[in-house]
């Protein structure tokens, strides 16, 4: 068997391994992913891409518009459409989440983000199909929208292979190899591949892939679930209809093939041990039991916000697994223990929209060692030598609860 | 609901026998000895088939004018309660497990549930066509038979009329039409109907809701093996693909190398 060699082995064929795969061979570095399945086919295969731009601080708004301009240009490279700008509204239904709204429409005003208060009327006429006379306020964003996850993934692909990226999906990783502190490679299915880089953007897996490596990084694995509507005459829903963010049923929604896309970021974490599913397994033959009551707070949830919506309505249940973090932020770069090894994983359900600039941002720290980003907030080593950081139970407990509280929260001015 | 069924103010009753199976979705694996599937983390559901039975007899009880009691039946080991509170969850009235250790075989399969129904008297046995597990189709012809009552098999529409039930069946050659009286055996097709999700409040009440649990050796029946399992094989899954530059070259393939067409 040959050994194979490149400047950079990217470690998962996700959004985030494809696009620093890509942005990293077009700007010449010779590059391999390696994909344990089919790529696109993990958290990325799951996800619905919703694109909120306005996020909780300038920095990260201005990577997620960053972002909107590298899928244009891909859109044009690839010739597809990733980018379906619907607009998107939040909506409050209490007096603090009100209070939120108020916030984020001042806070993106002063950074000249286009966002504005909507009254119920306006409301109602931008969707027909939700309940929202009982709204106390509500905004809208109409730059907002959403990435098509699987059009995403093929224009990282063909972009990334006329830039010389290859890729070996069914190729899990065994081992990292390691040498007086650097990595120098790593061991496949398929024999080893050498590489002074090595990227782990292995989603879920990132934890253990870290553990392969002897070191530690603080991600942890969650379920996730959202179900589809088919297209239903009564309760038409245009394909530019925008995108819901409802913090107080804890839902997200989007337009999708006619039908509605609704999701859940529930109270309660469905915890996935990664370690104790097959090698092979296969993220997109995930199935929701038809007593499960994540699936059932979901449809009831749905419902109070589309009364239409129950649970003998024709849809799809779409069931996956997504990685957290301590902070709901990801792990971008390097960590201090390994010389090589970087890390760009633990998206929070956010994926496929960060994953633009995340690819960027990427490519410059391993080819220039820095970048124009500020990223000391998605910085890799942020909880290095932290205590509580290093024990997995004690990771997970702190990831979950970042999971439980992440749309429940209610948020501060910022 | 049709005129007869307001006439008729008894209780109907629907037995609906379900199998445990596991997710045949995920990679099946088998133990290092051929006799068997590994089961360790494999996720375990209720058959497809008898998921759509369920959803059926919830949507006859839902249109019916008349009282209609839907009883769910398992038979196995403890594990089974698990699917059959998935029954009881989308609306079942009450589950009965009957408690056996051993695999049984269809021709077994369905002398315990001729058993049952000789004790529960139903007015309807109504199952999936096959399990996905061995894909037998067996248990239900033979239900029908043991009891003999009619059967009408692969179900793709049902429709109680005055004096007795139609049932649209799908065969090779189309959709056939039968009618048959009741008390009746049938069996469901896929194409039958969409089985719901459980809604909050259904699942939270089928907790509650009582499993009772008939020991197999009180039926009186003596396990007659009929089917030995000898050794079992994966299908191959080695899937050969070829880009075809134009439809002209596709057909050509499948005519002259695939020998479809």
């Amino acid at each position: 068997m040959t050994v194979q060699t490149a400047d950079v082995i990217v470690i998962g064929g996700g959004v985030a391994g494809l696009s620093t795969a890509m942005q990293l061979a077009m700007h010449g570095a010779s590059v391999i992913v390696v994909e344990r399945e089919r790529l696109g086919n993990g958290s990325t295969g799951r996800a619905a891409g919703l694109l909120g731009q306005l996020r909780g601080t300038a920095e990260a708004t201005r990577m997620l518009m960053d972002g909107v301009e590298v899928v244009k240009d891909l859109e044009q490279r690839a010739d597809v459409e990733i980018f379906v700008q619907t607009g998107s509204l939040r909506i409050a239904e209490t007096e603090q989440r009100a209070q939120e709204i108020v916030d984020l429409v001042a806070m993106g005003k002063d950074i000249g983000f286009d966002i504005d208060h909507i009254d119920n009327d306006e409301v109602a006429e931008k969707l027909p199909y939700m309940r929202s006379d009982d709204l106390l306020d509500a905004c809208y964003c109409p730059t907002d929208g959403h990435l098509q996850p699987a059009e995403l993934v093929s224009a990282y692909i063909r972009v990334g292979k006329s830039h010389g990226v290859r890729y070996q999906p069914n190729c899990p990783v065994e081992g990292v190899m390691i040498q007086g502190g650097r990595a120098i490679g790593v061991k496949t299915s398929n024999g080893p591949i050498h590489a002074p880089v090595i990227v782990n953007a292995a989603g879920p897996w990132s934890y253990l892939l870290a553990d392969l490596a002897d070191t530690v990084l603080p991600t942890a694995a969650v379920g996730h679930v959202y179900l589809t509507t088919r297209p239903d005459a009564a309760h038409p829903v245009d394909r530019l209809s925008p995108a819901i963010r409802d913090r107080h049923f804890r839902l997200y929604t989007r337009p999708e093939s006619g039908g509605l896309i609704v999701g859940i970021y529930g109270e309660e974490t469905v915890e996935y041990d990664m370690a104790k599913l097959p090698v092979d397994f296969d993220m997109s033959a995930m199935k929701a039991r038809l007593d499960d009551i994540h699936v059932a707070t979901l449809v009831y949830n749905a419902q109070q916000r589309f009364p239409w919506i129950n649970e003998r309505t024709p849809m799809t249940i779409t069931t996956g697994i997504m990685t957290f973090t301590p902070d709901g932020k990801p792990f971008c770069g390097k960590m201090q223990d390994i010389e090589g090894l970087y890390h760009c994983s633990g998206f929070c359900g956010h994926g496929i929209v960060q994953s633009p600039t995340i690819g960027v941002i990427m490519s410059d720290l391993i080819r220039n060692g820095k970048t124009d980003y500020d990223i000391a907030a998605i910085e890799a080593d942020r909880y290095f030598d932290v205590p509580g950081f290093q024990d997995r139970a004690e990771i997970k407990s702190r990831c979950y609860k970042m999971h439980a509280g992440y749309y429940g929260r209610v948020e501060g001015k910022q | 609901m049709d005129a007869s069924k307001e006439s008729n103010s008894r209780l109907m009753k629907i037995l609906v026998p379900t199998k445990r199976v596991p997710d045949t979705d995920q990679r099946i694996r088998l133990q290092a000895d051929s006799s068997g599937i590994e089961d360790d983390n494999l996720p375990y559901v209720v058959n497809p088939f008898d998921a759509i039975a369920v959803e059926e007899a919830l949507r006859i009880r839902e249109s019916s004018a008349t009282e209609v009691e839907v009883v769910a039946i398992g038979i196995g080991t403890n594990e089974y309660e698990s699917e059959l509170r998935t029954s009881l969850a989308m609306g079942a009235d009450r589950a009965i497990l009957v408690e056996c250790a051993e695999p049984v075989d269809p021709w077994n399969v369905a002398r315990i549930l001729g058993e049952i129904a000789n004790r529960e008297k139903p007015d309807l046995v109504l199952m999936g066509k096959q399990a996905v597990d061995d894909d037998a189709n067996q248990a239900g012809q033979f239900v029908a038979a043991l009891l003999d009552w009619p059967q009408a098999t692969f179900a793709s529409n049902i429709e109680f009329v005055e004096d007795g039930v139609r049932v649209s069946r799908e065969t090779d050659l189309g959709t056939e039409v039968v009618q048959v009286n009741l008390p009746a055996v049938i069996t469901t097709d896929l194409r039958l109907n969409e089985p719901r999700y459980a809604s909050l409040p259904s699942i939270l009440k089928a907790r509650k809701k009582p499993i009772e649990r008939i020991n197999f050796a009180e039926l009186g029946i003596d396990l007659e093996p009929r089917l030995q399992v000898l050794e079992m094989e994966l299908a191959s899954t080695g899937r050969h693909c070829v880009r075809v530059n134009d439809v002209d070259e596709l057909l050509r393939r499948l005519r002259d190398e695939a020998k479809l067409i």
